[in-house]
């Protein structure tokens, strides 16, 4: 799995299951889109399914205050580093 | 002009004193009668949640009787498939303080969204957190309640409990629609769950936005209607959320005779 791989992921998500097309990398998600911590739930089950394994309760807690894409893909990152899945950068 | 004068004085002493007998009610009643039967429910209750939740509603059904016999003016029109709602995601306009109770007052099994800083109220964000009710923003220890009623969702919504939410977020001072927040609309999607249409009218007139007094010298109707429920379809679920926003919000104005 690369970064790369995971931004495209988690935009495909955001396109289809939040209809947020093309999101600035550094937008503030909650400002500028309205992402709220119901869609914030919706997310890590979007997550779990891309990992192929639950986020423990406190993982989750670390992502609702999650703010932006990028920030979005670093939770990724680390969750998948946490499972063993080696993540490559570009 | 004076007797207009006169008039007008009369009636502001009227709701004024309405107003105080109403709230010294509603707290006096607490505290001598129901604070015992939520501690009676929290020490004997098997399931706590759904115990808390019908004594809310009990309380509030209480209190809209005591309403109706204070402001004899004022008529109820309650529709019997609005009370036989189960299972379901409700939305419903917001015009009042009232709206929230009067929809805690019809579902023995009900919990909403509400705003995170009531639950950290003496008292009364304990209740809410008993009643298994959500905090609408999150931080601290409310994200542990948000993600916890969140997974318990769908299991709730079949066992028959019922979630009720504003989307506009807060009350409308002009009656018109506002904005409607996603929330409502992608938790039915994610547990298949129908959503449920709800147009309140009159509370707005009894009780304004912004104002400590009832409104309790003019005739007016309160009711509770349903505009329509969206079913999921098992095969396909839900179509977009916004699809489903615009269908409700289309729905519900043309049910209240908005442009």
């Amino acid at each position: 799995m690369t970064r790369k791989e995971i931004r495209e992921h988690i935009l495909q998500i955001f396109q289809k299951e939040f209809e947020i097309e093309n999101p600035d990398l550094d937008d503030n998600l909650r400002e500028k889109h309205e992402f709220d911590s119901i869609d914030a739930v919706e997310l890590l089950l979007q997550i779990e399914k891309m990992l192929g394994s639950e986020l423990t309760q406190e993982e989750k807690k670390q992502a609702m205050d999650i703010r932006t894409i990028n920030h979005i893909c670093d939770y990724v990152e680390t969750m998948a580093k946490a499972r063993g899945i080696d993540v490559s950068r570009d | 002009m004076e007797r207009q004068r006169a008039r007008h004085g009369l009636g502001l002493a009227r709701d004024f004193l309405l107003t105080i007998i109403i709230w010294t009610y509603y707290i006096i009643s607490f505290f001598v009668f129901f604070s015992f039967l939520y501690a009676f429910r929290l020490v004997f209750a098997k399931n706590r949640e759904f115990s808390f939740q019908r004594v809310n509603a009990f309380f509030f059904r209480t209190f809209f009787r005591v309403l109706a016999i204070l402001l004899p003016r004022v008529s109820w029109h309650i529709g019997h498939d609005v009370k036989a709602i189960r299972s379901s995601v409700i939305i419903a306009n917001h015009l009042s303080f009232l709206d929230p109770i009067l929809l805690v007052s019809l579902f023995p099994r009900q919990k909403t969204i509400v705003k995170s800083r009531y639950f950290a109220m003496p008292v009364f964000g304990w209740i809410l957190k008993r009643s298994g009710y959500i905090p609408a923003f999150t931080h601290g220890e409310d994200t542990d309640i948000l993600l916890e009623q969140v997974a318990k969702m769908r299991q709730y919504l079949s066992a028959g409990g019922n979630l009720f939410i504003f989307p506009e977020g807060t009350r409308s001072r002009t009656g018109k629609l506002g904005t409607f927040d996603k929330g409502a609309f992608r938790i039915a999607r994610q547990c298949g769950a129908p959503l449920t249409i709800l147009s309140i009218k009159g509370t707005g007139n009894l009780y304004p936005p912004d104002s400590f007094l009832f409104k309790t010298g003019e005739d007016m109707e309160i009711s509770v209607e349903v505009v329509k429920t969206i079913v999921p379809d098992q095969e396909n679920g839900f179509e977009s959320i916004s699809a489903m926003i615009a269908e409700a919000k289309s729905a519900l104005s043309d049910r209240m005779n908005l442009p």
